[in-house]
């Protein structure tokens, strides 16, 4: 058993006492940051990024991954006790989570949530072990047309099975790409629309961008709502479910496993389409009498379940293809770029102690979150009622220091504050930003698979279509493209994003 | 001509304009070939794709109803633009603890919930937080006090 020595292996890396107290460390930040109402898992990540500059990419990567499921299911304590979602992956445990708290339930329902998060992240760990290596495999085989179409694939589906306007999410994919090219051309040594100011030689800072579209432009649309939450201020009471609760949820947090690791892998998928949809399925086949809407326990934990399930399996594409399916994708792979790394299929190889350790380190980090959140569930909560009007001017501070410390650059805060403009008009006009983060990262190595497809093959753009792989690719994307055109399936994604 | 879908209709105007910029810029820098591709020709291409999209966006704004674009607000968005400018600003001449400061200050003044005194607490406890994290734990380059 290949798989099973690989572990192992990874295990070895995980469970040095360093990387140990690195999982932790991030578990225990990102769960603090994300219980914080307004902050979803991309902020997060993006403000606790100056935290791995300093250590090896195996430690900056595990910490990484500890913050992101952390923030995860920090949103969820944030949806269920506030009944404002943390990030948008929580909005479904909001519907019965809430309802089960009003009715003095909150306890059971964090607990069913950490522990189908638990179990979900047990299970889609073992997925992300059995399938990335044979897709890497694959991927290694992948030539530039392939790499290009594959790519095109990624952000159709990324911008289909996101929510809005189609059409709009793949132009805001088209100003990402072209974001992305600012700054030298690797080919030809050509610096590109920097507008001679030197410092943009480099490029448009990844974690700028990040923290303009998901850090300020956030604070900023809460200060203009700036309504009253409904805090749950009463004893939280016993956090362990009852048997019945376990036994009523058990099939719940199975399907919504399942439902999570699949979604997960596709690209646009991850947290945000697993828990909508495992909550749609659990709706329909969940034994009576259900009463979803009301405080039903299996609404609370086969979302969770899936969005746990899904945020893990979203490493597949990001490990093994180097393409990220969501923007927290986009930024850990622009972590590791700045460890020095470029991911894709070759890391498995050349660098499996990263691969191993990070898989391994998945299943320390799912078992520190339901240490650190069924006793301390607590802690967390009195961290809610922290007002926003304190907490706000941290996030200033944090975004700042987080974008000057990437390369020591006081020009990249500048660049923050202009970004953050162009991310609020954006946002007053709808248009939706994680297609651009993805387009951002992506734009430049579809330039490049590109120009080495065409030099290749003498210009001739047919390639695209005349090497199978390829060719499916395309087809999936138009498939996709025509799918979503058709106004029936429209009108059912819309329906089902709004719930 | 009337306008049914005014945040689509802006937002396609405003992605033809981005485009158009990227697609100008672009003529500078060499198109090569499909063959041999300059560094022009790609930012031309998605340019292309992304000014016909605007065009599409921007013209189905005239032909189907949407909703209006909603208020902008300028307090929030303006203040904390500025208080991150000024952060930047500060940092490069007077060092983390008067930048943390200036942000925070500035900032604050997003919101019209801030009451004075706590918005000096918070000056405290994020210049003392993020010099003894970030500085001194963390061991990140960030100049603390004005060069002398």
């Amino acid at each position: 058993m290949q798989t099973l020595e690989n572990l192992l292996f990874g295990l070895e890396v995980a469970l040095t006492l360093q990387n140990i107290a690195y999982c932790f460390i991030g578990c225990v930040l990102g769960t603090l940051v994300g219980v914080l109402p307004g902050i979803g898992p991309v902020a997060t990540v993006a403000m606790l990024l100056p935290f791995t500059f300093n250590l090896g990419p195996a430690p900056a990567l595990i910490m990484l991954a500890g913050i992101y499921y952390g923030a995860q299911y920090g949103g969820s304590t944030t949806a269920i006790l506030v009944n404002i979602p943390g990030e948008s992956s929580a909005v479904v445990t909001t519907l019965d989570g809430h309802q089960m708290a009003r009715r003095g339930r909150a306890g059971p329902a964090l607990g069913i949530a950490a522990i189908g998060s638990f179990v979900a992240g047990c299970i889609a760990t073992l997925v992300v072990a059995f399938f990335a290596p044979p897709l890497a495999e694959i991927a290694l085989k992948f030539g530039p047309p392939e790499y290009f179409s594959l790519m095109v694939f990624g952000l159709i589906a990324a911008v289909v099975l996101a929510r809005g306007s189609v059409i709009k999410a793949v132009a805001m994919v088209c100003f990402g790409i072209l974001l992305g090219l600012v700054g030298t051309d690797v080919n030809s040594g050509v610096i590109r629309f920097a507008f001679g100011a030197p410092e943009l030689t480099d490029g448009i800072g990844f974690v700028a961008l990040a923290m303009a579209f998901f850090g300020i432009t956030d604070v900023v649309a809460n200060l203009e709502e700036s309504g009253k939450s409904d805090v749950y201020k009463e004893r939280l009471g016993n956090v362990l479910p009852s048997l019945n609760d376990l036994r009523v949820s058990f099939w719940s947090i199975m399907r919504g496993t399942a439902l999570g690791s699949l979604l997960g892998i596709l690209p646009g998928g991850g947290a945000l389409l697993a828990s909508f949809a495992a909550y749609m399925v659990e709706k329909k086949v969940a034994k009576p009498p259900r009463s979803f809407g009301e405080g039903d326990i299996r609404g609370v934990a086969a979302p969770e379940s899936a969005n746990n399930a899904g945020a893990q399996t979203s490493f597949i594409p990001m490990l093994t293809l180097g393409i990220p399916s969501n923007p927290t994708m986009a930024l850990m792979i622009g972590a590791l770029m700045i460890q020095g790394i470029q991911p894709g299929p070759q890391v498995m190889t050349e660098r499996p102690e990263l691969f191993w350790g990070l898989v391994a380190s998945m299943w320390v980090g799912n078992l520190m979150l339901l240490v650190l959140n069924l006793p301390l569930v607590g802690v967390w909560v009195r961290l809610l009622a922290v007002p926003y009007r304190l907490l706000f001017p941290a996030i200033f501070v944090f975004c700042c220091i987080g974008v000057y410390t990437v390369d020591n650059k006081i020009f990249d805060i500048y660049v923050l504050a202009a970004l953050t403009g162009v991310a609020y008009v954006l946002l007053k006009l709808d248009c939706e930003p994680a297609p651009l983060i993805l387009g951002f990262i992506l734009g430049p190595m579809m330039e490049e698979q590109m120009r080495r497809a065409m030099m290749i093959n003498f210009g001739d753009v047919t390639i695209f279509v005349t090497r199978p792989l390829s060719a499916v690719f395309l087809a999936a994307a138009a498939i996709l493209m025509l799918l979503i055109a058709l106004p029936s399936l429209r009108a059912k994604r819309d329906v089902a994003m709004q719930e | 001509m009337h306008i049914r879908s005014p945040r689509d209709f802006w937002s396609g105007l405003i992605f033809i304009a981005i485009a158009a910029g990227f697609i100008i810029g672009a003529q500078r820098y060499g198109m090569g070939d499909m063959h041999l591709m300059g560094p022009g020709l790609f930012a031309t291409l998605v340019g292309l794709l992304l000014a016909a999209l605007g065009a599409v966006i921007a013209l189905r704004a005239l032909a189907i109803d949407g909703p209006p674009v909603p208020r902008f607000y300028l307090r929030p968005i303006a203040v904390s633009l500025i208080a991150i400018a000024l952060f930047g600003l500060t940092l490069r001449h007077l060092g983390l603890v008067a930048a943390v400061a200036v942000v925070v200050l500035i900032g604050a003044l997003a919101s019209r919930e801030s009451r004075p005194l706590e918005v000096a607490g918070l000056v405290v406890l994020l210049a003392v937080f993020s010099v003894a994290v970030f500085v001194w734990m963390l061991g990140l380059p960030i100049p603390l006090w004005p060069d002398a």
